[in-house]
């Protein structure tokens, strides 16, 4: 049981760093009924900002911070300058412009900062904590992330259920029309969607790249895994993604610890389309999570 | 007040409205009617800024407002309350009620969210409730509530009828007219069911298929039953 | 488009059967007698260009006709790579029908599992609304490429499956090389020569290790050893672990200089025979490849020009266009949507089949997430709606790479940038051609010909 119970605590932080990305996704998804397969691809691009930041300063926040900026501004270039022109075309179509979003993206970074995968660093010590006497597989790291992810999740509900911008930005994404008619500037709050979407995916992105290294394709695999925790989670819902994302972490650490992490990829396939097979709109539909 | 002069309106190559005038004078209902097709709802889509017309001018209070996006439009006072869904029903009653009109003063939506409460007490009962508990009549309620939240001079009703039992449109009519005729407000009333519009409407214009055919006291036009047979079909 | 399609079936169906038949035939002809006259690297690319448009004729049925978007179809030209890998390596007689393996039947099987596949995600994705299917086929896209990683033993793991070329003894069958080789005699006694020495060849010398090879081009030509960096090099780059992507592998083939030495002394040294296995395969090797890309090109372009252009075509764009109207006129929506997986994930396998035969090998690597990208841009380029976008669309992501390669060797810059240039080029023209011209450079083509042909017409009453 001393296992299990290892293979948990191991997987709290990837699954708070994918509830962050499938957060991101829902985000996005909600404000213009886009799926941003790009999203990754700019908290990649991101992180590699806020390490150049952490660099230059030697602060770890600094880097945070300039990486949260840069999320947002980056989130609000992909919006005005891709998604807003592509929205009228067809649906294959907004897909499609994400994806280039992502390779543009990743071979901008590779151009910039090459293809080697580089060491990011942490807050606070990568080490196993001591709980009862005994290392666990989880460390300060690990709790710092799950922390921070609780925070962020508890930030954007409030800011989305207790604030005026948050309840135009729910009825922009609802019914744009409505909202227009009721004094909303629902283009506007699309804007700010994406430009949230960004500072959260760059969140994640600085949370995960010291666990994963930071490359240009080191984030492929989370896109996958935020998908599925995304979409299982309904696409629409805050709670859903996050619930579903660590979910999905934890699951796939258990994979891991009992198998091997060669198969975490087909775990999530296998649990995307079982999901998707039961229930082709996600888990949750939006009427079961609408005060979120 | 709002002014509309030869207004043309085309969907493509289909003209939808064709040099349409009208006013909306304060503390009277001024009704729309006409057959389906009439372009009656086209006709309020346009005065809201949802719809780009090809002629003509749409004036409030003087301000030339034609072209205006329906998010500024709604800022000079004029409200719509589109036909059908219009409430979302992902939001709580209050959340669907306050969507209405955020640019305003704290002070001003306070006092508007009143006068609502009080016009709708239905509304107060469950603004907690999600918008898809209530009753069709409800919702309409909810739909002109969030309208009247924009605190408007000029209030556009696009068929309120549709869909609810005819008592229900009864009262809500009366209760509209009451309300113009106590706070002046402006309404446009659009409606297929010509004789419950008529009879709370100070003015009846006839729309066929995109022109005005006749405008004119309401009493007359309910009286006119050539006009009856003509255009409305019954 | 549509109208083409409606003028398509006014006619008899045998007679555009006929005619799609002869056309596929002629382009053949022409492209292998093409082949014949070119050199290796042309050849090289010829059969990169034949393999993406095969796979990219899916894509146009796929994404463009049902109007599915689907990043799996790199992966799923991975099971097309690996059955072929697999059959061919172990298979003396084919199963069941007891016949004599040869290398066709690793096609015909490599198209099979594609059906299967298709069939498999086909059916999940019928029920799915556009961005879960593009979900659930990235998971695809990056599920098998790990599936095939948990198993080592069989599937040979991060490094693959090394086919043997040209193939094992018994193998490949004289009369589809004859094909081939019937156009040109003296190409025809080039294959002879070649296959003899090949058939006595061991398998490690049929493709030899870079330090023998350097050493005999050296003293034969003399030449630097960086232009030495040749297919093989690139090709048995893949198999190395720290090669990861099909890029890499691309891109160490664009290194080779565009006058490579080796392709003008091929011809001489066929015909001396103490060293005719080393660079004599070589040179045999990269025609041959492209004369089984093109028939394979051909033959499925051929099918789905009948499909396309046929009932089936018009059943794939009425259930994209509204499934519930498809519906009410007796078109099963999700019949019409598995069938374009189908078709395009077989189509995808035989490429991938192809692929593996141009790589010589079978690794995941190669059928990663950025195959299916390219896919994608290719076919987004190309223009989404046609099977001649396809085709541009193929030539566009073998060109393409090597037009920025030189433009950026000319620029002098930096090797970082000069290797990611072609990627930044392909995102940011598939965002391009999306705002510009939905229906890509084919879209665009004929959207300019119907105007031009609108205004040279005379003004129609009415």
């Amino acid at each position: 049981m001393g296992s299990f119970l290892d293979y948990f605590l191991g997987g709290i932080a990837n699954g708070a760093v994918i509830a962050l990305m499938a957060l991101a996704l829902v985000l996005v998804w909600r404000s213009t009924r886009v799926v941003n397969f790009a999203q990754v691809g700019q908290a990649m691009f991101t992180s590699f900002i806020a390490l150049t930041a952490v660099n230059i300063t030697g602060s770890w926040l600094i880097g945070l911070i300039v990486g949260i900026i840069a999320g947002g501004i980056l989130g609000f270039i992909v919006h005005v300058l891709v998604m807003r022109p592509v929205r009228r075309a067809d649906a294959s179509g907004a897909i499609i412009a994400t994806f280039g979003v992502l390779i543009a993206l990743q071979s901008l970074a590779a151009m910039i900062w090459t293809a080697e995968p580089r060491a990011y660093p942490t807050p606070i010590e990568y080490a196993g904590l001591t709980i009862f006497g005994r290392v666990v597989p989880l460390t300060g790291y690990d709790v710092f992330v799950f922390i921070v992810m609780i925070v962020l999740v508890l930030f954007l509900t409030i800011l989305l259920t207790k604030t005026k911008l948050g309840l135009s930005m729910r009825a922009s994404a609802f019914n744009p029309e409505v909202a227009r008619l009721s004094g909303v500037r629902v283009s506007r709050m699309l804007a700010i969607g994406w430009i949230i979407a960004g500072m959260v995916g760059a969140v994640a992105g600085v949370l995960i790249a010291p666990i994963s290294s930071l490359s240009p394709n080191t984030f492929d695999i989370f896109l996958v895994f935020a998908f599925t925790a995304a979409v299982i989670g309904g696409l629409d819902s805050l709670v859903g993604a996050v619930a579903f994302g660590i979910g999905t972490g934890l699951i796939l650490s258990l994979v891991t610890g009992y198998s091997d992490a060669s198969n975490a990829p087909i775990v999530a396939l296998i649990l995307l389309a079982l999901n998707l097979w039961f229930k082709p709109d996600g888990a949750f539909s939006h009427h079961k999570a609408r005060s979120v | 007040m709002l002014e509309v002069e030869n207004l043309s309106v085309s969907y493509g190559p289909v003209k939808a409205l064709s040099d349409v005038s009208l006013t909306v004078p304060p503390g009277r209902v001024t009704a729309v009617i006409g057959a389906n097709g009439a372009g009656k709802s086209t006709l309020m889509r346009t005065l809201a800024g949802l719809v780009k017309p090809e002629e003509g001018r749409i004036r409030m209070n003087g301000q030339d407002i034609t072209g205006w996006g329906p998010e500024e439009v709604v800022r000079t006072g004029i409200a719509l309350v589109p036909e059908g869904r219009s409430t979302i029903p992902d939001l709580t009653v209050l959340e669907n009620l306050r969507l209405g009109g955020m640019w305003r003063t704290g002070a001003q939506r306070t006092a508007s969210e009143n006068r609502v409460f009080s016009l709708f007490p239905i509304l107060e009962e469950r603004k907690h409730l999600g918008a898809d508990t209530l009753s069709g009549g409800e919702r309409q309620q909810l739909a002109i509530g969030r309208a009247l939240m924009c605190g408007p001079q000029t209030l556009l009703l696009d068929e309120p009828s549709l869909g609810l039992a005819p008592l229900i449109v009864t009262q809500i009519l009366h209760l509209v007219e009451k309300m113009a005729r106590e706070s002046g407000l402006a309404v446009l009333l659009v409606e297929q069911n010509a004789t419950t519009a008529l009879r709370v409407a100070r003015t009846g214009i006839v729309l066929n298929l995109g022109r005005i055919v006749i405008s004119g006291p309401a009493s007359d036009v309910a009286a006119d039953e050539q006009l009856r047979h003509a255009y409305l079909g019954y | 488009m549509r109208d083409r399609w409606t003028d398509f079936t006014l006619r008899a169906p045998g007679s555009r059967f006929a005619g799609h038949a002869l056309l596929a035939f002629v382009i053949w002809i022409l492209l292998a007698r093409l082949n014949m006259i070119i050199d290796a690297q042309m050849s090289y690319y010829l059969a990169l260009a034949a393999m993406y448009a095969t796979a990219m004729f899916g894509m146009t049925i796929l994404v463009g006709l049902s109007g599915q978007v689907s990043l799996g179809n790199g992966a799923l030209m991975a099971v097309g790579g690996y059955v072929f890998a697999l059959t061919s390596m172990h298979w003396k007689t084919v199963p069941i029908l007891g016949l004599p393996w040869n290398a066709v039947w690793s096609m015909v099987f490599a198209g099979l599992g594609g059906i299967i596949i298709g069939l498999i995600i086909g059916a999940l994705g019928a029920r799915l609304r556009g961005p879960y299917l593009a979900g659930l086929t990235l998971g695809v896209a990056v599920g098998i490429p790990s599936i095939i990683n948990r198993y080592p033993s069989l599937l040979g793991g991060e490094q693959g499956l090394k086919l043997i070329v040209p193939y094992p003894e018994g193998g490949y069958p004289e009369q589809v090389l004859s094909e081939d080789a019937q156009f040109d005699d003296s190409a025809l006694d080039e294959f002879l020569v070649d296959e003899s020495a090949v058939v006595q060849a061991p398998l490690e010398e049929a493709a030899p290790a870079e330090g023998d090879l350097l050493t005999l081009e050296d003293a034969q030509q003399g030449v630097a050893q960086e232009d030495l960096l040749t297919l093989e090099d690139a090709q048995q780059g893949v198999a190395q672990e720290d090669l990861l992507t099909l890029e890499d592998a691309q891109q160490g083939v664009q290194d080779m200089p565009t006058d490579a030495p080796i392709s003008e002394a091929t011809p001489e040294l066929a015909t001396d025979p103490s060293d005719a296995f080393t660079t004599a395969s070589d040179f045999v090797l990269q025609q041959w490849q492209a004369s089984v890309a093109i028939a394979v090109a051909c033959i499925v372009g051929f099918l789905a020009l009948n499909l396309v252009r046929g009932r089936q075509g018009r059943v794939w764009q009425a259930v994209r266009d509204d499934p519930v109207a498809a519906a009410v006129i007796g078109i099963s929506p999700s019949g019409g949507k598995i069938s374009a997986f189908v078709v395009s994930s077989m189509f995808a396998a035989l490429s991938g089949a192809v692929f593996a035969q141009i790589l010589t090998l079978a690794a995941p690597s190669a059928f990663g997430l950025g195959l299916s990208l390219s896919l994608l841009v290719g076919v987004v380029l190309g223009g989404r709606l046609s099977l001649i976008g396809a085709v541009i669309g193929a030539l566009l992501i073998v060109w393409l790479p090597e037009w920025v390669d030189s433009l950026s060797a000319e620029l002098g810059m930096p090797r970082q940038v000069a290797d990611n240039a072609p990627n930044l080029l392909y995102g940011l023209l598939v965002v391009a051609v999306v705002l510009v011209a939905p229906r890509g450079i084919m879209g665009g083509v004929s959207g300019l010909m119907s105007k031009m042909r609108r205004s040279s017409a005379p003004p129609s009453s009415g």
